[in-house]
């Protein structure tokens, strides 16, 4: 059951984010059942003006995040409050697997290490990000572990089909 | 043919008799009572150390651990000295030698009881400030030839904590000086025969304490070998007997220090029951237990709040306080 | 150093780099933290991480559901109960499971023990940090009997994975019962020797106070959570803001300091280990009898879809982001890992400071390694 807080907040996060990324889709999420208020659905970019709104109403931001979709990318972005009536909002932007998103690092300086760990997992380039490297795996790796086809084999595959 | 006639030999067996003679014996017995007494006192600390802290402490060698340290001493000698690569030999191998000098040279002043004394000097008390400021060039030295960072932070720290605190040191020796008129350590106890200097000078003695823990690198002005930042500060590269070098010299200051405490304030060898060097003993190892247990109730200051006290809080009161012991004694 | 071998600029130059691990005594497990020094003022902080990076999120999408529940108490072994606690949580929201009131009381009772344990090594490595060996030996003391309390119902002693879809493995026994209450008084009475070992010690507030300190503002933009943020003044803890669990049915209270520096993050975290003690306190007085663990299937398969959980963990705000297809095996597990957002705040605040304040502000940040590495 929303407060009257969360639900002053929600319209106001409404307008302001349908006024900044007028391409996207602003829309209620189910908090039961996926743990956030509102959801914003971008293709390609605009997560810089979202993560703009975000800070001038007081949000930080949880984490940055990917999802490898076999045709593409979703780069998750998580913002949430330190305020009494919590509200969260997932910010999703579907990408093309070459794409080159940008960075959020200069809004957020916490997006830095968030930025580069999903760099270091995906192999998604920021673009000016200041200090984009691998943060996690060696320097010198030349694989992304995260993406789906890595560390597939057949004796996989048949592992997961015994799972499943 | 007897020898005694010839008269040259006789005069050197009677220089012999006299003071070359009662200094190798007494060099002799320093060199077997300073590891043997290291030995105990690392037992001792370790003991202390666990009984604050909760726990027993070593308990598996010998009754209630008690060889524990004799083990880790044989441990040591067994290990293999390792010499890194890239640092300057010569000083790496001279700095644990040269940082025991002055731990087996300042027992000779000391005066444990009226008979129990290896040679009496004018200037007791100066000779063994001057022999501990050789221990600080030895940790320069074992600093800078390790060729490692946190070696040398820790002799640079150790050089500037040194020259710091040796002021007020020396600023309270001064005021038990001025009243005895004299260095020699006999006679700066037999002045205190029937009042303690500690009376007469109560913030000269702490200072003095304060001062000498930190000469000796004891928490909490342990900048030196500060273990949660610089590892082991100045003897991080040294292994096997070096290091134990560094160990004994540590433990040995200690007992030096605790010795000219028991000298200049706490009376030496008097007092009532006893003979004067279980009194002597008592006291110096009442005040190594005070540093003890100091040491395991604080943490450590940092280097800018290390140097401020000295010079901003201990330098000041000792001068103040040496002036007034000054005027006391000059004026009344 | 070698003199033969350096140049001239590099003798004259004033600015060195220091390797603070990664096998250092104060990094808290493998960790490396490159620090650009003049002398002994820090410049520039780089922590170096990854060390002990085991892949649990690559791990994930490769067993289903039930084959990953131990690993959440292996990212931080400290708090290993609470992130089992949470991972069942999550996986309970996505399919919609229901728990027992029993179940949710032992959970919290388990997860409360479990960050009294992590905010005593979390204080007392701090002190350690500083140079007192004595309280980090007594805080072992007391987190001692957590652990053998726990050992006693889960069986194990730093990596739990008692929780279970639906409820929890099995039923607290009487003895457990006992040994907490025994705890809870001889905690309480414990209180006295550490207001007087640390908490009035002279040096140890000469050290804290003042150094580190996180702005709110600072706060907000790194995403720091936890203790390390109620250090800043903002009252934001996950189990009041988005309470889950049982959390609600308690009362207790979410210390805050206004100082932001080491010292207000200390005294944070021993606050909240007495608010904890008065959370199990009245779970023991309310627990409802009962069945600990709901029927669930024995494999659960849940439908497609995402869902987002947080809870606090020891150190902050920890966060699962599962994404499901719809079979067994989960398409992607993200952990937001208090640790990793905290640590990076750091690089911020150490610059100015002397070199044995970085191991104050890292000890007092609490960061374990292998959560930030996963």
């Amino acid at each position: 059951m929303p407060t009257a807080g969360q639900k002053k907040l929600l319209e106001e996060l409404k307008n302001s984010l349908t006024q900044a990324v007028p391409e996207g889709q602003v829309e209620d999420s189910d908090y039961t059942r996926t743990g956030c208020h509102l959801e914003v659905r971008l293709d390609q970019g605009g997560m810089r003006r979202v993560a703009k709104v975000m800070l001038d109403k007081r949000f930080y931001l949880e984490t940055i995040t990917a999802v490898d979709f076999i045709d593409h990318f979703e780069l998750v972005y998580l913002y949430s409050t330190y305020y009494q009536d919590v509200f969260r909002v997932i910010t999703r932007i579907r990408i093309a697997k070459d794409a080159t998103p940008f960075s959020v690092s200069a809004i957020y300086p916490g997006a830095i290490w968030l930025e580069r760990e999903v760099y270091d997992f995906f192999g998604i380039r920021f673009q000016e990000h200041p200090d984009l490297k691998r943060i996690i795996n060696p320097d010198d790796a030349d694989y992304f572990p995260l993406l789906k086809n890595f560390g597939k084999t057949k004796f996989t595959e048949e592992i997961d089909d015994i799972l499943c | 043919m007897n020898i005694t006639q010839l008269p040259y030999i006789k005069d050197i067996f009677a220089f012999m008799g006299s003071d070359l003679m009662a200094a190798v014996i007494g060099l002799l017995i320093i060199a077997v009572f300073v590891p043997l007494n290291v030995a105990f006192l690392v037992l001792v600390e370790r003991k202390v150390a666990g009984h604050i802290q909760l726990r027993p402490g070593p308990m598996e060698v010998g009754p209630h651990g008690i060889l524990q340290t004799l083990i880790d001493a044989v441990k040591l000698l067994g290990k293999e000295m390792v010499t890194p690569g890239m640092t300057d030999k010569v000083l790496f191998f001279l700095a644990p030698i040269l940082v025991v000098v002055p731990a087996f040279v300042g027992w000779v002043p000391i005066s444990f009881s009226p008979i129990m004394q290896i040679r009496e000097m004018n200037v007791g008390v100066l000779l063994i400030f001057s022999f501990s400021s050789i221990s600080i060039l030895s940790i320069l030295m074992a600093g800078w030839s390790s060729n490692n960072k946190y070696s040398l932070i820790g002799a640079v720290r150790a050089v500037a904590q040194n020259v710091a605190y040796e002021i007020p040191l020396l600023l309270s020796t001064m005021s038990v000086i001025i009243m005895t008129n004299t260095f020699r350590m006999s006679e700066i106890v037999n002045a205190q025969s029937s009042v303690w200097h500690i009376l007469y000078q109560p913030v000269a003695a702490i200072i003095f304490i304060i001062a000498t823990t930190a000469e000796c690198n004891r928490a909490p002005f342990d900048l030196v070998e500060a273990e949660s930042e610089l590892v082991s500060g100045f003897h991080t590269e040294y292994t096997g007997m070096r290091f134990s070098l560094f160990f004994l010299a540590e433990y040995t200051n200690m007992v030096i220090a605790a010795s000219m405490a028991t000298v200049l304030f706490l009376g030496g060898w008097f007092g009532p029951f006893f003979p004067g060097l279980i009194w002597f003993v008592i006291k110096v190892y009442f005040l190594i237990f005070v540093v003890m247990w100091v040491r395991w109730t604080y943490p450590r200051l940092r280097f800018d709040q290390l140097m401020n006290f000295a010079w901003k809080v201990l330098i000041p009161i000792a001068l103040v306080n040496l002036l007034i012991t000054a005027i006391v004694l000059k004026v009344i | 150093m070698n003199i033969k071998t350096i140049d001239d600029a590099t003798v004259n130059q004033r600015v060195y780099q220091l390797n603070l691990g990664p096998q250092h005594p104060s990094t808290h497990g493998v960790m490396h933290l490159l620090v650009t020094l003049d002398g002994e003022v820090v410049i520039k902080i780089e922590p170096i991480i990854g060390y002990s990076h085991r892949g649990h999120e690559k791990m994930a999408e490769n067993r289903i559901y039930e084959q990953f529940l131990p690993n959440p108490a292996r990212m931080d072994y400290l708090s290993g109960m609470i992130f089992n606690h949470g991972y069942c949580m999550a996986v309970e929201k996505l399919c919609g499971i229901e728990v027992p009131r029993r179940a949710e009381y032992i959970r919290v009772i388990t997860s409360e023990l479990n960050r009294i344990a992590s905010h005593f090594i979390g204080a007392m490595d701090y002190a350690m940090g500083l140079g007192a060996i004595t309280p980090f030996l007594w805080g072992w003391d007391d987190r001692e009997q957590i652990l053998d309390l726990l050992e006693g119902i889960a069986g194990s002693r730093l990596t739990y994975s008692y929780g279970r879809f639906g409820g929890v493995r099995n039923d607290i026994d009487q003895a457990f019962y006992n040994g907490t209450r025994r705890f809870i008084d001889r905690l309480r009475g414990r209180f006295w020797d550490y207001e007087n070992l640390i908490n009035q010690n002279i040096i140890f507030i000469k050290r804290s106070k003042g150094v580190g300190v996180i702005s709110k503002e600072d706060a907000l933009t790194y995403g720091v959570t936890g203790p390390s943020l109620r250090g800043s003044g903002v009252k934001y803890d996950v189990r009041k803001n988005e309470p889950y669990s049982a959390y609600p049915e308690f009362n207790f209270e979410i210390p805050t300091r206004e100082a932001g520096d080491c010292l207000a993050r200390y005294q944070v975290r021993m606050a909240e280990i007495e608010q904890s003690l008065n959370i199990i306190e009245q779970a023991l007085d309310h627990l409802p009898p009962g069945p600990v663990r709901s029927k669930v299937p024995r494999f659960v398969t849940p439908p497609e879809g995402e869902c987002y959980l947080t809870f606090e963990s020891a150190r902050g705000a920890v966060g699962f982001y599962i994404v499901s297809d719809g079979s067994r095996i989960p398409y992607r597990i993200k952990v937001r890992a208090p640790s990793f957002s905290n640590l990076f705040a750091m690089t911020k605040i150490c610059p100015g400071h002397f070199l044995a304040d970085v191991i104050a502000i890292f000890g007092s940040i609490d960061v374990t390694v292998p959560e930030i590495d996963r």
